[in-house]
């Protein structure tokens, strides 16, 4: 079973480990992915401007040709990939006006029948969280997982369909059928700054320190997302960032792709894992 | 479809913009919230000022005018509004739209009025002001993602 799988511009250069680590996990798992044989960036950002298409152009041709392939579905990993695609998607099922404009100005016809998945969503429906429990041979027994989903994932909720706005509970799913323990993360769902980092780096720092500090009330070893972003804005922090001192290593922050392999017991070059987070994963539950 | 905008210039003359151009022609305060209302597609009247936008805000420290101020400019036509910086350090989050109990999306807001000022050539990421190690160590997404919504 082949799904198409659409990367993204991030995940070809600096999340080449995102990239990496989801295709080597999912194929462990039995679910292999193909890239689609031709794809743009997405654009990254909805435009939340009502008259706004031309943004819209490049995830609606993506979409749109990931329908030819006939699967019915298309497999994205990146936050912003996914909410882009997503909203899209559901503007061609949903809004007339939009769908008839890029399908005129792309001259195809597109319904917004391509199902777009996340991996955690096909891991949950196609294989289990239960199944999975039981094909993990390293159990991360006692590592305690702070789950980031970021702000793009949930919301908006009725066009994202990924749980609740603020309490989505997927990613804690997978990480307790790894054996790990997800903690109480109130800010699992907050902005790190985003592109501000670019506008105002100060606001990402503030807001990146701020996320990394309540993942380490809760006693978290480790921070997981499926965000570059997040994971850059997170990662830029100096060390001794959220209260630790000088000394202490910062809060490693993973993709849940790599915390996954190393639980399905994959080579960690596979996964785009340095050692030392390997190390630092082993200290926190020892 | 083309829809003609309806604002109209300084001498009374016709703006020819089409709608894909919204809000390139604002002058007056009036004509601010009018084309705020067409490219949010959002009523700002709706808003009742209980401030949950601004408590919910990831910018809210660094800006200027609170959310909820926004809004209530946006009701009141204050063209000042559009040289607000509160506007730029939206990072559409979406926890405000999320948390409206009077179901507004105030991105949207946010959103239509950096989209008058970008339409006019008013920008405040330029390519040349972001330090070069940023520049070569920051995800692709960021920088697409920023200029999309902070450069015209």
């Amino acid at each position: 079973m082949s799904i198409p799988y659409f990367p993204g511009c991030t995940l070809h250069v600096k999340a080449k480990d995102l990239d990496d680590s989801t295709r080597a996990a999912l194929a462990a798992l039995g679910l292999e992915l193909t890239e689609l044989p031709e794809w743009t960036c997405c654009g990254a950002v909805f435009p939340l401007a009502q008259d706004n298409y031309m943004g819209m152009v490049a995830a609606a041709r993506i979409l749109a040709n990931a329908a030819k392939l006939g699967d019915g579905r298309l497999v994205t990993v990146c936050s912003f990939c996914y909410h882009v695609l997503k909203r899209v998607n559901f503007a061609f099922r949903n809004r007339t006006e939009a769908r008839n404009k890029l399908n005129e100005y792309l001259e195809e016809h597109y319904n917004g029948e391509v199902t777009l998945l996340h991996p955690l969503e096909l891991i949950r429906d196609d294989v289990g969280f239960d199944v999975l429990q039981d094909r993990v041979y390293r159990r991360l027994k006692g590592l305690k997982v702070a789950c980031y989903y970021g702000c793009t994932l949930s919301r908006p909720a009725e066009e994202m369909g990924f749980g609740e706005p603020e309490n989505p509970t997927i990613m804690e799913e997978l990480v307790a059928a790894l054996g790990a323990e997800p903690v109480g993360f109130s800010w699992k769902t907050k902005c790190c700054g985003s592109y501000q980092v670019l506008n105002n780096a100060a606001l990402a720092a503030d807001r990146a320190q701020a996320v990394l500090e309540a993942a380490s009330r809760q006693g978290a070893h480790v921070i997981i997302t499926s965000c570059p972003l997040c994971r850059y804005n997170l990662e830029r922090l100096p060390v001794g960032a959220a209260g630790k001192g000088e000394s202490e290593a910062r809060l490693p922050v993973l993709y849940f792709t790599q915390l996954l392999g190393i639980a399905l017991q994959l080579p960690a070059t596979t996964l785009g894992l340095d050692s030392h987070y390997l190390d630092a994963l082993k200290e926190a539950r020892a | 479809m083309v829809v003609t905008c309806t604002v109209k210039v300084a001498g009374n003359t016709p703006c020819t913009n089409d709608a894909e151009e919204r809000g390139r022609c604002v002058v007056t305060g009036a004509e601010m919230t009018r084309e705020v209302k067409a490219i949010s597609g959002q009523n700002p009247y709706l808003c009742m000022q209980c401030g949950l936008c601004s408590a919910s805000c990831t910018g809210v420290g660094f800006m200027d005018l609170l959310p909820r101020k926004v809004m209530r400019l946006v009701q009141l036509g204050d063209k000042k509004l559009l040289e607000n910086r509160a506007i730029w350090l939206c990072s559409t989050c979406l926890t405000c739209t999320a948390r409206c109990p009077r179901g507004l999306d105030v991105s949207r807001v946010m959103e239509a009025l950096r989209v008058i000022n970008l339409r006019k050539g008013t920008e405040v990421l330029a390519p040349e002001g972001i330090p070069e190690e940023l520049l070569t160590e920051i995800p692709q997404m960021a920088l697409t993602s920023g200029f999309r919504k902070l450069s015209s």
